[in-house]
């Protein structure tokens, strides 16, 4: 299943701390409409540069779907930041 | 009802053994524990699937005061299966260039012959790596590992 929200938070020693969540599902829907658009210069792209158009878009989907659960976090004594997509 | 019970009863029914012991008998059983519950205990429990490839580095610097730095990541494994695949998508021409750099930084890898049997085989040994880089002044751990 592909990732439907982002958590994303970054604190400062001196400044505020920031928790941003982003409804992915969203994001996706508005993309949709340009994914659409651009399929036809993704073909073209994908015979220029020989690969397969339906091999490379299975390959993006399935590394979209994989993308559930990827939490990343970074924390240094000053700032801190994490990202989680869930 | 196991043998054991059912031999007891036998025994008591052909007037073999008292009530009394028979009661002996089957409280003996009880406290016994079952064959098949010893089998199952002595054998380890089976190794759960892992799921999530976590790479956690913890960088120590002598001289300095702030503290240590940490990156923890956490990758679902289904995304390193999928970026094997993603391999095989790539065009010759450009999976050449990607050979020839990856010869000039010392790997001598070809990502075209990346299989997702290797990779499985490469989870499967990866229990828990620890590898500690010691620098002048820091101190780097980096441990990788399947969860």
């Amino acid at each position: 299943m592909i990732p439907f929200a982002a958590d994303v938070s970054f604190r400062h020693r001196d400044r505020r701390a920031w928790n941003l969540w982003i409804p992915l599902a969203i994001v996706w829907l508005l993309l949709l409409p340009v994914v659409i658009l651009l399929l036809p210069i993704f073909f073209i792209a994908c015979i220029v540069g020989d690969v397969d158009p339906l091999r490379a878009i299975a390959a993006l989907w399935r590394i979209l779907n994989s993308l559930n659960d990827t939490e990343i976090s970074v924390n240094k004594p000053e700032q801190s930041f994490s990202v989680h997509l869930y | 009802m196991n043998e054991n019970r059912r031999r007891i009863l036998d025994m008591l029914a052909r007037g073999q053994i008292s009530a009394d012991e028979a009661e002996r008998l089957f409280a003996a059983l009880e406290k016994e524990p079952a064959p098949a519950d010893s089998a199952t205990s002595s054998d380890a429990p089976p190794k759960a699937k892992p799921k999530y490839l976590r790479v956690q580095v913890d960088e120590e610097k002598a001289d300095s005061p702030r503290g240590p730095r940490k990156v923890n990541v956490r990758v679902p494994l289904q995304l390193l299966r999928a970026g094997v695949k993603l391999a095989s998508v790539i065009p010759a021409q450009a999976r050449e260039h990607v050979n020839d750099a990856l010869h000039e930084n010392g790997l001598g890898i070809d990502i075209g012959q990346i299989r997702p049997e290797n990779l499985e085989e490469i989870i499967d040994q990866l229990d828990d790596v620890v590898i500690d880089v010691d620098k002048q002044n820091e101190k780097v751990k980096v441990r990788v590992f399947c969860e």
